[in-house]
């Protein structure tokens, strides 16, 4: 039985992802099972689903903490969610990054690969600039990277299941098998052990008075972002719109009147760049490529 | 340096948990800068929970109470009664509701409200549909639009029925002030918040607040697909003090509702012939209420 993990953020298709991989696999075969860690699933936010692959019925019903395979769809959440947690060694993590795998160090010997499947599904046309849908690239990529399904069934899951824009999807697949770069990486043992989830961990103990009164700025949801805003001070008329419109509170003024994206709370929705009226805020791609 | 438009006071926390770019999160920030530090908010099941109490967070700077989702109405005569018995009547009582909460599951509860004429401030933000649990339509989805409980295959095209007409519905109880605000309109919002917050009696405020994932548009376009829902007359922006209606954004002609409508994906399947019907109908009840505002 292989077990695949698949980290994604919501709106990008991480469900989607393994339904679509146990269908391919039962097109090759095989006796497939997917669900999704049940959470709230807001569009950006870390999500996680499953995927079971065998040659028998599969009766195991529990999340998948010891995976043969990690599928990362967003290369932000390497640092923020624990997607190397319980990789099997001699396993494989698939990460969707323009970085080379030698970038993602796992704690234990694992296959490591990287392709850039956000700007191969945005060349497609697959999902939007603010929300790239990648799950059809990366099981392109996943397909030769391992041989748990083939390419021609995620082709043909791809035409049966994917209700829009089947044909661009398939061609991303095609495209993501063709790019995926891999690396053998030998243990490492100072290599860096991914960072813990974004959340604080949650007291054992109730508080005394108000239920829940930590302030929710200690919550950095950055981390559920793929585009980031940078503001060009020489073009900006200091109209505070951008302040104005950001839902998340995420832009301060400073002592002369301009706009500073407070980086750890912005999650990169873009309506203060369409918002400004000189056109004074660009979104560019978190991190950058 | 242009003068700030509204109060720099945030009494909303950056961290809260709402979609990126949602109508609803605009919306709480906004009537707090107008109903100011001394509130408290009632807020039952609906995205605003989930939003605001990321355990063990809290998104407010001030009290919230996670109220029962047929018991905003209730809930708000209850805090009412009971800051009054503590001698504390200069603190604002507000109920912050959905439209599922509201228009259907928290109805008697509302009309309860208002009939006791509770000292307190009713918001219904309105991403028209149940939004929190995955787009099921309420009563106040409008005609046509896709949600998971009315999909659009083979003959189903949507939701069959209109909204449901919830000003008409709070009007009947003589409020002492109802209003209808828009998150794409911050001014005005803020306007009408501290009017309300400067009167006594049973308030309502209807807030159409764009939801990028429930509506189907990227989440940038939250405020222009606002403003245009008012500009084409889909939702008029108006108030009514003491039986008095006035329009509160003029608009001499209308825009298309169609600039509406194509850039939602919740609408996608909709015809030219069905949109000229929508067309037909906002014109005559954008003619209705122009007239209910020239009478005396
Ligand atoms: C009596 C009851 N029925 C159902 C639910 C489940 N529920 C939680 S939030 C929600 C959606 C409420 O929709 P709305 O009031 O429009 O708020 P929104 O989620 O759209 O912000 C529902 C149905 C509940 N909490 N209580
Ligand atoms: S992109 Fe702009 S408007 Fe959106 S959360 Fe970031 S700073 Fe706020
Ligand atoms: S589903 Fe809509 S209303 Fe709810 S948090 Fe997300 S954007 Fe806001
Ligand atoms: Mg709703």
């Amino acid at each position: 039985m292989i077990e695949i993990r698949f980290h994604g953020r919501g709106g990008q298709g991480a469900v989607i992802a393994a339904e679509l991989l146990a269908q391919a696999a039962n097109l090759d075969g095989k006796i497939p099972q997917s669900f999704a860690f049940y959470g709230a699933e807001r569009r950006g936010a870390p999500v996680v689903s499953y995927a079971r692959i065998d040659d028998r019925p599969i009766r195991l019903r529990t999340a998948i903490t010891a995976p043969d395979i990690v599928v990362v769809l967003d290369p932000g959440l390497v640092e923020v969610a624990p997607v190397m947690d319980g990789l099997k060694p001699g396993g494989t993590l698939l990460v969707n990054s323009p970085l080379p795998p030698e970038r993602f160090p796992t704690p234990k010997p694992a296959f490591v690969a990287t392709l850039d499947a956000t700007q191969i599904a945005l060349s497609h046309g697959v999902g939007s600039r603010t929300m790239p849908i990648v799950n059809t690239t990366m099981l392109g990529a996943l397909s030769r990277v391992s041989s748990v399904v083939s390419l021609s069934a995620v082709q043909h899951a791809i035409d049966e299941h994917v209700p829009a824009r089947p044909a661009e999807n398939g061609l991303a697949a095609i495209e993501g098998f063709h790019t995926v770069r891999v690396a053998e990486l030998p243990g490492l043992p100072g290599g860096k052990a991914p960072s813990g989830p974004v959340a604080p961990a949650l007291s054992s103990e109730v508080p005394e008075g108000p239920i829940a009164s930590m302030a929710s700025d200690v919550l950095h949801t950055s981390s559920w972002r793929t585009l980031q805003p940078v503001i060009t001070r020489e073009k900006c008329t200091r109209c505070n719109f951008c302040w104005k419109f950001c839902p998340d509170n995420a832009i301060d003024l400073d002592s002369e009147g301009f706009p500073v994206v407070r980086n750890e709370h912005c999650k990169g929705c873009g309506l203060c760049a369409v918002e400004c009226p000189p056109v004074a805020i660009e979104m560019v791609v978190e991190g950058g490529a | 340096m242009a003068k700030l438009t509204l109060p720099p006071v945030e009494l909303v926390r950056s961290g809260h948990s709402a979609c990126p770019g949602c109508g609803p999160a605009l919306a709480m920030r906004y009537l707090l800068k107008g109903t100011g530090e001394r509130t408290v908010v009632s807020v039952p099941a609906s995205c605003w929970t989930i939003i605001a109490t990321g355990y063990p967070t809290t998104a407010l700077r001030l009290p919230m109470i996670d109220t029962p989702i047929e018991a905003t109405g209730a809930s708000i005569s209850g805090l009412r009664a009971a800051l009054d018995a503590l001698h504390m009547s200069d603190v604002q009582v507000v109920g912050f509701a959905g439209d599922g909460g509201t228009v259907d599951i928290g109805l008697q509860s509302l009309s309860g409200m208002l009939e006791r004429r509770t000292d307190a401030l009713y918001v219904m933000y309105d991403n028209e549909a149940y939004m929190n649990t995955g787009i099921q339509r309420s009563g106040s989805t409008p005609e046509g639009a896709w949600t998971t409980t009315t999909p659009v295959e083979g003959m189903a095209r949507g939701k069959g029925e209109p909204k449901k007409d919830i000003m008409g519905i709070v009007l009947a109880h003589h409020p002492v002030y109802a209003a209808t605000l828009n998150v794409a309109y911050p001014e005005d919002f803020l306007r009408k918040a501290q009017k309300a917050a400067s009167l006594k009696g049973p308030r309502f405020f209807h807030v159409l607040a764009p939801c990028p994932p429930g509506w189907k548009f990227a989440s940038d376009q939250t405020v222009q697909i606002g403003r245009l829902a008012t500009d084409t007359g889909i939702f008029p922006l108006y108030e009514v003090e003491n039986g008095k209606l006035r329009v509160t954004r003029k608009l001499g002609q209308l825009k298309p509702v169609r600039d509406y409508i194509k850039v939602q994906g919740r609408f996608g399947h909709l015809t030219d012939a069905e949109i000229d019907t929508v067309e037909h109908e906002v014109q005559a009840s954008w003619a209705a209420l122009l007239q209910r505002e020239a009478r005396p």
